[in-house]
C-alpha cells in the first residue's frame, strides 16, 4: 500500500512538473536527458543487474534504434512509429547474434564481446554511405498525429512514459520466473543449470528484453533531437554512462538506476555548464585572473567524466551495492 | 520384475591424457538407495558430472528412464526428472532461502504463488522452515546442505544424486540428513549417495558400487561391500582412510 502511495506521488510530480517550470527550454532538456538516462540504465539493469550480464556496449542498441529511424524517415518518410518499432527489430537482430555467439561462453567474455560488437556498428555506420558517414543524419520535419514535435514537451512525456513501462517490466520480472531465473544465473551458473535453467535461451531473453526498450529510447532521442551522428548515439562514452549510472544508483535493484540518474544528470549538467567554477569565483573564493580560476573555467566544464570515473571509484570503495544500499536492512 | 530406472555402461571420461573415469557400468533399481564410493580420486564426482550432463563423457552411454541423456545439457537432465546438489554447495547467495528452493519449483511450474508454495513444502521436509527469510549465503554449513537438498527436491525428481551431503557435518547434523533422506525414499525417490564416511553408507545403502582410481573395484550389498578384500585393500593401502 505504502509502495503505492509513493509511486503515485512520484509519478503525480513527473506529470505535472513540465506544468510547473513552465516551457522553459533549458530545464525541460535537463528533465529529458535524465528520464532517458533513468530508462537506458534500467534497461541495461535488466542483463546487468538481475542476470549479471555486463554490456559494455548498449549504445549499439540506442544507436541502432536512432538510426533506423532517422534513416527510415529521411528516406521513406514512414510514420515515426512504425520507424521506431523497426528500430526495435534492427536491434533485435544484432542482440540475437551477439547473444547466440557469446553466451555459449562463460566468464567475462560478454562483456568484452559487446565492447567489440559497438564497436564493429559504429565503425559500420562511420563507414557506409547510407547511414551519412561521418557527417550522420539530419532530419528536417517530423509529424505525428497533432503533436508540436516542435516543442520539448511530448518528448518529456516520451521519456517518461518508456521509463515507466521500463520499470513496470523490471517489477513484474523480478517477482517472475524470469527474473528468479536471471538472478540465479548471476549467483551462480552451474547451481542454476542443475536445477533445470537453459542458461543461454534466459540470457538472450534478458540481452532481448534491454536491447529493445534501450533501441526505443535511442529513436525516440533521434527523433527529439534531429541530428545524430556516431559520437552521439553510438560512443563507447554513452554505454559507459549508462553503466556508472547503474552502479552508482544500485545495481540489480529497480530502483537504482532512477537514483543514478538523479544524482549524475544534475551533477553532469553542473559540471558542463560550469555552475560550480562560475560560483566559486562569484562568491570570491577564487580569483578569476588566477591559475585555479582559468582551470575551473577552462578545464572543469570538460570534465564531467573525469568527475564520474571518481564518483564511482569512491562508490566501489565506500558503496558497493550502490546508493540505494545505503538504505537496505542487512538480512 | 525388477525396474531399473538408470542404466550406465562402459562411461569413460578422459582429461587429455589423464583417465578420471574408466569403462564403468552399474544400474540402479527404482526406489533404490545406491552407494557410490571410493578414495579421493577416485573419480566419483566426475561421473556424476558425466551422468548429469556436465561433462560429455569420452565413451560409454547413461540411459535413465529409457532415455540416453549422455548428449544433453543438465538443465535438459534435471526437467527429465534427475537432480544434483554439490559437493561444494553452491548457494544462490544473495537470493533468501525460500527464493532459492522457489529456483527449482520453478522447473515445474511458471506460477510465483505455486512455487513459493512448493518451496515451503521442500523447506518444511528438511526442517529449514525458519530460516525462509534469511539470505542464503549466511547459512552455516550444516543449513547450506540442507538447502541444498530443499532446492533439488522442489524440482520433483524421480532421481537424486547426492555429492557428499554429509560431507563437513558433526555426527547429530549427519543423523539428521540421513533420517530426511530415509524420508525422501519413503516418498518413492530413488536415491544416488556419493560418500566418504563409511558409516553413512553402510547404514543407508542397498547396493554399493566402489571406484578406485576411475575404475569400478566391486558392487554389492554393504555387508559384501564391507567384507570384500580388494575394498579394505583400496581403502586401508590408498592411504585415505574413511
Amino acid at each position: 500500500m505504502k509502495q503505492i502511495a509513493f509511486i503515485a506521488v512520484l509519478a503525480a510530480i513527473a506529470i505535472a512538473l513540465p506544468l510547473v517550470i513552465g516551457e522553459s527550454p533549458y530545464f525541460i532538456g535537463i528533465l529529458i536527458s535524465l528520464l532517458m538516462m533513468a530508462a537506458l540504465s534500467s534497461a541495461w539493469n535488466i542483463l546487468g543487474g538481475y542476470a549479471g550480464q555486463y554490456s559494455f556496449g548498449h549504445a549499439a542498441y540506442f544507436g541502432a534504434g536512432a538510426y533506423t529511424t532517422l534513416i527510415l524517415l529521411t528516406l521513406y518518410n514512414l510514420n515515426p512509429l512504425l520507424c521506431m518499432a523497426m528500430g526495435i527489430v534492427v536491434a533485435s537482430i544484432i542482440a540475437l547474434i551477439t547473444g547466440s555467439i557469446v553466451f555459449r561462453l562463460r566468464g567475462h567474455y560478454f562483456g568484452l564481446a559487446s565492447i567489440a560488437v559497438a564497436e564493429v556498428v559504429r565503425l559500420s555506420v562511420l563507414n557506409f554511405e547510407f547511414t551519412g558517414g561521418a557527417q550522420g543524419i539530419l532530419l528536417s520535419d517530423v509529424v505525428l498525429w497533432d503533436l508540436d514535435l516542435n516543442s520539448k514537451i511530448p518528448f518529456y512525456y516520451g521519456m517518461l512514459l518508456v521509463l515507466a513501462v521500463t520499470l513496470a517490466i523490471t517489477a513484474y520480472l523480478r517477482k517472475s520466473k524470469t527474473g528468479y531465473y536471471l538472478q540465479a544465473i548471476r549467483e551462480d551458473q552451474d547451481a542454476a543449470s542443475s536445477l533445470g535453467i537453459n542458461i543461454s535461451f534466459y540470457k538472450n531473453k534478458a540481452l532481448l528484453i534491454s536491447a529493445a526498450l534501450t533501441s526505443v529510447l535511442g529513436s525516440l532521442y533521434g527523433l527529439y533531437i534531429r541530428f545524430i551522428d556516431t559520437s552521439a548515439v553510438l560512443d563507447l562514452r554513452l554505454s559507459i554512462e549508462i553503466i556508472l549510472t547503474a552502479i552508482i544508483g544500485g545495481v540489480g535493484t529497480l530502483w537504482g538506476p532512477v537514483v543514478g540518474a538523479l544524482l549524475l544528470v544534475p551533477l553532469a549538467e553542473v559540471l558542463r555548464s560550469n555552475v560550480l567554477g562560475d560560483i566559486l569565483i562569484k562568491a570570491g573564493l577564487v580569483s578569476e585572473t588566477s591559475g585555479v580560476g582559468m582551470f575551473l573555467k577552462d578545464n572543469l566544464a570538460h570534465a564531467h567524466v573525469l568527475v564520474y570515473g571518481i564518483i564511482t571509484v569512491l562508490c566501489i570503495l565506500y558503496l558497493p551495492k550502490g546508493v540505494l544500499g545505503l538504505f537496505r536492512r542487512k538480512k | 520384475m525388477i525396474q531399473h530406472l538408470l542404466h550406465v555402461s562402459h562411461v569413460s571420461k578422459h582429461f587429455g591424457g589423464n583417465v578420471a573415469v574408466s569403462d564403468v557400468s552399474f544400474s540402479v533399481e527404482e526406489k533404490q538407495i545406491f552407494g557410490l564410493i571410493g578414495p579421493n580420486g577416485a573419480g566419483k564426482t566426475t561421473l556424476f558430472n558425466c551422468i548429469t550432463g556436465f561433462y560429455p563423457a569420452t565413451s560409454g552411454e547413461v540411459i535413465f528412464d529409457t532415455k540416453k541423456i549422455n548428449t544433453l545439457r543438465p538443465d535438459q537432465v534435471c526437467k527429465l526428472g534427475m537432480a544434483r546438489t554439490w559437493q561444494r554447495v553452491k548457494p544462490l547467495g544473495s537470493l533468501t532461502v525460500l527464493e532459492n528452493v522457489m529456483v527449482g519449483a520453478f522447473s515445474v511450474t511458471n506460477s510465483t504463488k505455486e512455487a513459493e508454495a512448493i518451496a515451503q513444502e521442500q523447506l518444511k521436509v528438511v526442517r529449514l522452515s525458519d530460516y525462509t527469510t534469511k539470505s542464503a549465503g549466511s547459512l552455516p554449513i550444516g543449513l547450506k546442505k540442507k538447502l541444498e537438498l530443499a532446492r533439488v527436491l522442489a524440482t520433483r525428481p524421480k532421481m537424486l544424486l547426492l555429492d557428499e551431503i554429509c560431507g563437513g557435518l558433526n555426527h547429530t547434523e549427519t543423523d539428521t540428513i540421513l533420517d530426511i533422506i530415509r524420508g525422501i525414499r519413503k516418498k518413492g525417490a530413488t536415491i544416488i549417495f556419493i560418500e566418504h564416511d563409511m558409516k553413512a553408507v553402510t547404514s543407508i545403502c542397498d547396493q554399493i558400487v566402489v571406484l578406485n582410481s576411475g575404475e569400478k573395484l566391486a558392487e554389492g550389498t554393504p555387508g559384501e561391500i564391507t567384507t570384500n578384500p580388494d575394498v579394505i585393500a583400496a581403502y586401508l593401502g590408498g592411504g585415505h582412510h574413511a
